[in-house]
C-alpha cells in the first residue's frame, strides 16, 4: 500500500522489517514485514492503537532496537550491518530524538542539553545553524537554566532543539506532547512543523492523538504490526474517521 | 510486615550482600580479636600445664620488688636441694638452671636466634617429668664438653646440626666448644617450646658455663603420692632461707597465665579497637544504603500506608529488615572471623613473633559479642532511615518525581546540630590529648569518644560543603574530558547528602591513616634528631634476643685496641633517697650500668655538677638534672639502691648531667653492678672508634664479633635506620588494620554508586539514546566515583592532619619534640583515593554501560 519513493529522497526507510519477540508458541510479531519510507523534508505521523507496534517501529528505525528480519536504512546506511558502537555513533550523528518525558539530563543546563550530541561527538556543530535553532525555541534568555527551572513546554522545546541542533538525517519523536497541556502541545507541534517547513528537517512522530497527527504532512496507520493505511495532509476529522474505521 | 522485610531483601540480593558485607567485615574483626586472644590464652595455659606436669612445687629466689615479666629472679644455693629433698613427704627435688642468652652456632657459623622467645641454656635431669625435657635423638650430654639442643632447632632445615659434631655455644661466660650428643623436646607429647631455643648441659657444666657455680635458678619438687599439697608447702617453706619462696604448680600456672595476660589483654584490646573503627565506618555505609533504598521505595511504602499500614508498622518492617541483615552478617562474620584469627596469627608470626600453636576456641562470649555488634550496629544504623520511612505520607507515591533530586535539609538546623556536635567532639578530643587522667583507659576512651563524635559532626556538616567542594575538586575533569567530565562532576555534586554519606567512610579511614602517618613521621624525625645529638659513638653493637650481650664482648673490643667500648646494661632497680629534709621517697625505675669513666666518649653526657674524673665506681651515682629536681637530690646526697637480686647498696650522687642519658636518667658503674646483679649482660655496646678509616674499624670490630655470632654491628646510620624500620613495622601493622576501614569505604562507594546508577536509569537511557558510547558512560561513572572519593579523602586528610598535629603536640617533648608532616605521603593518599574511586566504580560503570537502552527509557 505504501508507495516506494526514489531512494535519493528517503531520509529513512524500512524494507520488509519484521520484529519478533520471544520464540515458539509465545512468539509475538510486533512488526510484520513492514515497508515504509520517510521522505526528506517531510513530517510523518505514525498512528495506531496501543500494541499496534508503532513504538517498536520507531525504536527499530531509530537504531534503538534491531529488527529480526528485513532492513532498516537511515540515509543509505543499513542499520543491521552496524555494530553496537557504530549504531550509537549513528544515533549521535544522524538521528535526533524527542521523548514523551525525561528528555533532558537534569544536571545540565538547557544549552548544554542542546549541545549534548555534539559534545559527545567532540564537535562544535554548525554555529549559525545552532543559533538559528536556539532562536527558534524562543528560550534565548533561559539557556543557562536547568531543566527543573523550566516549564514542561520549555523542556520539550529544548528537547526538540537538541534533536535539531546536529542537523540529523531524521528526527524521531515519541508522543512529544503526551505529557503537556493542550496549549503547550500546540506550541511544541508548531515548533516542529516550523522546523520542517523553514529548516527543511525530517520528522517522524509517533502519536495516538489525532490533533497532534494533523500537524504532519502524512499519517501512517499501524495495526497488529502492519501498515494498514495512510493519509496525506491529514486533518483531525479525517484521522478520527480513519481510526474509527480501522477500529471497527 | 515481617514477610515484607524478608521479601524485600530477597528481591535485591546484590544490594543485600553488599550492605551485609560491610558489617560482616566488622563482626569478623571482633571475632578474630577474641578468637586470636583466646587461642593464645589456651596455648599458653596448655604450655603452663605442660611445664608443670610431674612437678608439684617450684622453689626459687624471691624478687624483692617488681615481677617476673620485668626481672629475673635471683638464684638459690645448690645445697638447698638436699634440704628440700629431706623434707618428709617430698619424693624428689632437683635443681635446674634456666638462663637466657645461650646461643648455639650451627655448622655453617650461623647463630640460632629468635625475635623474642628465649634462647636459653639449661641442664637436663634424669627425671624427665620434673625437667620436662624428653630425649628424642642420641643421648644426654655428660661431662664438660658435651651438649644437646632442642629437637625443633635440630630438625630445622635452615640450621646445620649433626650428632657428634662440634659446635660453638655462646654462653654468659663466653663462647665455648661442645660436642652435640642429642636432641630433646620440651614437653611431651607435644612440643611446648613456643619458639624458645634450648641448649642442654649436664648439671655441673650448666652451673659453670651459665655463670652460676653452686647455684640453681629454680628447684623443682615432687610430693609423694597422696601428700597434702598445702601442708607440705608449709613444711618446705620452713627449710628455706630468707629470699627464697616455694609456690605450688597451680600458683605457678596462674602466675604464668597472668604474665601472658599482660600482653594478650592489650593485644586483644588493640584488635578490638580496630574492629570497632571498622564497625563505626560500616554504620555510615549501612545508614546511607538504607536511606537511598527507602527513597527509591517511596511509592511502595506510601502504597502500604495508603492501604492501612501504620507508621509503626513501616518502621518495624525497616528495622526487621536491618535486623535480618545483622543476623546474617553476624553468622557470616563468625565464619570469616575464624579465618581472620588464622590470618592475624600468621601476620604476627611473619613479623617475627612466635605465637603458640593451638586450637581456635570459639567461646559463647565471642558468639554473643558477634551477634550483639552485628545486629546492634546494623539496627542502630537503620534507625534514622526507619523513622524517616515511617513519616512517608500515604499520598507521597502519587506525586511525580520519586527520588532523584532529594532535597537535603541544608539549613540552619543542620549547621547548628553539626556545630554543637563538632564542638563537643573537639573538646573531648582536646581533653583526651591534653587533659590529665588516672591511667590510659579513661584517657583513650575520652579520645576515642571525641574522635567518634567529631567524625559524626563532620558527617552532619559535610553536605553543607559537599556541592561546592566537590564541584571545585572535580573542575579539572571538564578540561580533560569535556562531556563525560562535565557530567561526572555534576553527578558527584548533585546530591550533597548522598555524596557526603558515601565519602565519610573514606574520610574516617583516611583521617586515621593520615594521623598515624603524621605521628609516625614526627616520632621518626624527633627520634632521629635526638639520636644524632645523643651519642658520639661510631658503632653500636646490639642483639636480637632479650638476654643481651655477654660483658666479655666489650672487654674483648677494648683488648683489641679498636677504641673505647662502653656496654650499657639496663636493670630494674628500686631507689630510696635518703635526703634529710624530705621523707624517704621510693622509686622503681630503670638504672643503667656502664663504665662511667668512658661514658663521655660515646654519649653527649654534658655533666653540669660534679665530675666524671675520679668518679668512684664502687659508690658513685650519676643522675640527670631532671630526676635530681624531681627527687630533690643534690651532689653528695646518699641514695639506697635495691636490686632484684635482693642486694642493697648505698651510693652518693657524684655527678649530675644535663645532656642525653640516651636511655637512662640513673647510672652506676658496671664494676658495682656486677657484684649485685642477678645476671650481667650488656643490652647494647657502643664503640668510639680509634681507627680513622671506618671500613678498617668495622673490620676490626667484626673480627672480635666472630666470637659473638648473636651480635649485630651497626654504624650510626644503620642503627638509626634499624630503629626506624622497627617503627615502620608497627606503622605498617596499624595501616593494615586501618586498611579494613578503607575496604569498607570501597564497598560503600560501590554500593551507593550501584544504587545511584539504578536510580538514574532513565537518564542513562537518554544519554545512550542520544549517542553516548558505552566507553563514555563508563568514564562518566568512574570519574564521578573518583570525585566523590577525592572529596572524602581531602576532608579526611585535613581532619587527620589536624588530629595528627594535635596528637604530636600532645605527646611529651621527650618523645616527640619535632612535629613533621610527610607531605609526599599525604599527596600519595589523595592520588590513591582517586584510584580507589576508579576501582570502586568498575562494577557500577560496567552495569550502567550494559544497560539496555530501551528498558532504560521505558522504565517508569
Amino acid at each position: 500500500m505504501s508507495v516506494a519513493a526514489p531512494p535519493t529522497h528517503a531520509a529513512a526507510r524500512a524494507v520488509a522489517a519484521t520484529k519478533i519477540y520471544g520464540s515458539g508458541d509465545t512468539a509475538v510479531r510486533a512488526l510484520d514485514a513492514i515497508d515504509v519510507t520517510f521522505e526528506q523534508g517531510q513530517f510523518t505521523a505514525i498512528m495506531g492503537p496501543s500494541g499496534s507496534g508503532k513504538s517498536t517501529l520507531m525504536h527499530c528505525m531509530a537504531g534503538l532496537d534491531r529488527v529480526t528480519e528485513g532492513q532498516v536504512l537511515i540515509g543509505e546506511t543499513d542499520l543491521s550491518t552496524l555494530s553496537e558502537r557504530d549504531l550509537t555513533l549513528l544515533r549521535r550523528d544522524n538521528v535526533g530524538f524527542v521523548f514523551q518525558a525525561f528528555n533532558l539530563v537534569p544536571t545540565l543546563t538547557a544549552i548544554e542539553n542542546i549541545m549534548l550530541p555534539m559534545d559527545l561527538a567532540g564537535s562544535k556543530g554548525d554555529t549559525d545553524w545552532i543559533d538559528e535553532v536556539v532562536g527558534a525555541t524562543g528560550l534565548a534568555d533561559r539557556l543557562k537554566h536547568r531543566p527543573s527551572e523550566l516549564s514542561g513546554g520549555q523542556q520539550q522545546r529544548v528537547a526538540v532543539a537538541r534533536a535539531l541542533a546536529g542537523q540529523p538525517q531524521v528526527i524521531f519523536a515519541d508522543e512529544p506532547t503526551g505529557n503537556v497541556d493542550l496549549n503547550t502541545g500546540a506550541e511544541i507541534l508548531g515548533f516542529m512543523r516550523n522546523a520542517v517547513d523553514e529548516m527543511g528537517q525530517t520528522i517522524v512522530m509517533v502519536t495516538h492523538d489525532a490533533v497532534a497527527a494533523s500537524y504532519a504532512d502524512r499519517a501512517v496507520f499501524l495495526v497488529d504490526g502492519k501498515i494498514v493505511d495512510e493519509l496525506a495532509d491529514p486533518t483531525p476529522e479525517r484521522i478520527r474517521a480513519h481510526m474509527n474505521q480501522l477500529g471497527a | 510486615m515481617l514477610r515484607l522485610g524478608i521479601k524485600s531483601l530477597l528481591a535485591h540480593k546484590v544490594r543485600f550482600a553488599l550492605t551485609a558485607s560491610t558489617i560482616v567485615i566488622g563482626v569478623a574483626f571482633v571475632v578474630a580479636s577474641f578468637v586470636t586472644a583466646d587461642s593464645l590464652r589456651s596455648g599458653f595455659d596448655q604450655l603452663a600445664r605442660d611445664i608443670n606436669t610431674g612437678t608439684d612445687y617450684t622453689v626459687r629466689g624471691e624478687l624483692p620488688f617488681g615481677d617476673l615479666t620485668e626481672a629475673v629472679a635471683p638464684a638459690v644455693p645448690a645445697d638447698l636441694v638436699d634440704d628440700i629433698a629431706a623434707v618428709d613427704g617430698v619424693e624428689i627435688a632437683k635443681g635446674s638452671l634456666f638462663v637466657d642468652g645461650v646461643i648455639p652456632v650451627d655448622g655453617s657459623g650461623e647463630a640460632v636466634t629468635t625475635f623474642g622467645p628465649p634462647v636459653a641454656g639449661t641442664n637436663w635431669l634424669e627425671d624427665e617429668s620434673l625437667s620436662q625435657f624428653y630425649l628424642m635423638e642420641g643421648r644426654w650430654p655428660v661431662g664438660g664438653s658435651e651438649f644437646a639442643i632442642d629437637i625443633t632447632t635440630f630438625t630445622d632445615d635452615s640450621y646445620d646440626f649433626e650428632l657428634g659434631g662440634t659446635y660453638q655455644v655462646v654462653t654468659p661466660t663466653g663462647p665455648r666448644e661442645f660436642t652435640l650428643t642429642g636432641a630433646a623436646q620440651f614437653g611431651f607429647p607435644e612440643n611446648a617450646g613456643v619458639g624458645a631455643i634450648f641448649s642442654l648441659f649436664s648439671t655441673a657444666t650448666a652451673q659453670e658455663v651459665l655463670g652460676f657455680p653452686g647455684e640453681f635458678t629454680v628447684i623443682s619438687v615432687r610430693a609423694e603420692a597422696g601428700a597434702d599439697i598445702a601442708e607440705l608447702q608449709a613444711r618446705i617453706e620452713a627449710v628455706l632461707p630468707d629470699g627464697v619462696e616455694v609456690i605450688t604448680a597451680a600458683d605457678s600456672e596462674e602466675e604464668f597465665s597472668d604474665a601472658t595476660e599482660t600482653f594478650i589483654g592489650p593485644f586483644q584490646t588493640i584488635l578490638l579497637v580496630f574492629a570497632f573503627i571498622v564497625l563505626f565506618v560500616s554504620m555510615f555505609i549501612i545508614s546511607n544504603t538504607f536511606n537511598i533504598v527507602l527513597g527509591q521505595r517511596v511509592r511502595e511504602l506510601s502504597l502500604l500506608r495508603a492501604v492501612g499500614a501504620t507508621p509503626q508498622q513501616v518502621r518495624r518492617s525497616v528495622l526487621t529488615e536491618s535486623a535480618i541483615i545483622g543476623v546474617v552478617a553476624s553468622v557470616a562474620g563468625l565464619g570469616l572471623g575464624m579465618l581472620g584469627a588464622l590470618g592475624i596469627k600468621a601476620l604476627f608470626n611473619a613479623l617475627g613473633a612466635s605465637l603458640p600453636e593451638g586450637s581456635l576456641p570459639l567461646t559463647l562470649r565471642t558468639v554473643l559479642w558477634a551477634v550483639a555488634v552485628g545486629v546492634g550496629f546494623t539496627v542502630l544504623a537503620s534507625l534514622v532511615p526507619a523513622i524517616k520511612a515511617s513519616r512517608i505520607s500515604p499520598v507521597a507515591g502519587l506525586s511525580e518525581g520519586t527520588t532523584s533530586e532529594e532535597r537535603a535539609s541544608l539549613g540552619w538546623k543542620r549547621l547548628a546540630s553539626g556545630g554543637v556536635l563538632l564542638a563537643i567532639g573537639l573538646v573531648l578530643t582536646g581533653l583526651g590529648l591534653f587533659g590529665s587522667f588516672d591511667g590510659a583507659t579513661p584517657q583513650l576512651s575520652t579520645l576515642g569518644a571525641g574522635a567518634a563524635i567529631t567524625f559524626v559532626a563532620v558527617a552532619v556538616l559535610s553536605p553543607l560543603a559537599a556541592r561546592t567542594v566537590v564541584s571545585l575538586l572535580a573542575r579539572p575533569l571538564e578540561w580533560i574530558m569535556p562531556i563525560s567530565g562535565r557530567l561526572a562532576r555534576a553527578n558527584a555534586a548533585r546530591n550533597p547528602r548522598r555524596t557526603s554519606a558515601t565519602a565519610v567512610a573514606l574520610t574516617i579511614g583516611l583521617a586515621l591513616v593520615t594521623m598515624v602517618s603524621i605521628v609516625g613521621q614526627s616520632l621518626k624525625v624527633s627520634f632521629g634528631e635526638r639520636l644524632a645529638s645523643a651519642f658520639t659513638a661510631d658503632f653500636i653493637v646490639t642483639v636480637d634476643t632479650q638476654a643481651g650481650l655477654p660483658q666479655t664482648l666489650s672487654r674483648d673490643i677494648r683488648a683489641a685496641d679498636i677504641g673505647t667500648p662502653v656496654g650499657f646494661d639496663f636493670d630494674l632497680v628500686q631507689i630510696e633517697t635518703l635526703s634529710t629534709e624530705a621523707q624517704t621517697a621510693v622509686v622503681q625505675t630503670t638504672l643503667t650500668a656502664a663504665r662511667i669513666s668512658d661514658l663521655d666518649a660515646v654519649i653527649n653526657i654534658d655533666v653540669t655538677e660534679g665530675t666524671l674524673d675520679g668518679f668512684d665506681p664502687q659508690s658513685g651515682l650519676l643522675i640527670h638534672s631532671d630526676v635530681a629536681g624531681d627527687e630533690g637530690l643534690a651532689l653528695g646526697d646518699q641514695v639506697d639502691l635495691t636490686f632484684v637480686s635482693g642486694d642493697r647498696v648505698t651510693v652518693d650522687v657524684a655527678a649530675i648531667f644535663e645532656g642525653s642519658g640516651f636511655w637512662s636518667n640513673w647510672f652506676i658503674d658496671s664494676a658495682l653492678h656486677e657484684q649485685v646483679a642477678t645476671t650481667a649482660f650488656d643490652d647494647v655496646v657502643m664503640v668510639q672508634s680509634a681507627i680513622d678509616d671506618p671500613e678498617a674499624a668495622r673490620a676490626s670490630i667484626d673480627e672480635v664479633l666472630d666470637g659473638y655470632p648473636q651480635a649485630v654491628l651497626e654504624d650510626r646510620q644503620e642503627f638509626q635506620e634499624s630503629i626506624e624500620s622497627n617503627l615502620n613495622t608497627v606503622l605498617v601493622l596499624v595501616n593494615v588494620f586501618l586498611g579494613f576501614a578503607l575496604l569498607i569505604a570501597l564497598v560503600g562507594i560501590v554500593n551507593t554508586l550501584t544504587l545511584s546508577v539504578f536510580e538514574r536509569i532513565r537518564e542513562i537511557g537518554l544519554l545512550r539514546a542520544v549517542g553516548m558510547t558505552r566507553r563514555q558512560m563508563r568514564r562518566m561513572i568512574r570519574w564521578e566515583a573518583a570525585a566523590v572519593s577525592l572529596y572524602g579523602a581531602v576532608v579526611g586528610v585535613v581532619l587527620g592532619g589536624a588530629f595528627g598535629l594535635a596528637t604530636s603536640a600532645a605527646i611529651p617533648d621527650d618523645i616527640i619534640d619535632t612535629v613533621s608532616v610527610p607531605a609526599a605521603q599525604l599527596v600519595f593518599f589523595l592520588v590513591l583515593s582517586v584510584a580507589f574511586g576508579l576501582i570502586a566504580a568498575l562494577f557500577p560503570a560496567f552495569r550502567a554501560s550494559r544497560m539496555n537502552v530501551l528498558d532504560a527509557i521505558a522504565d517508569e
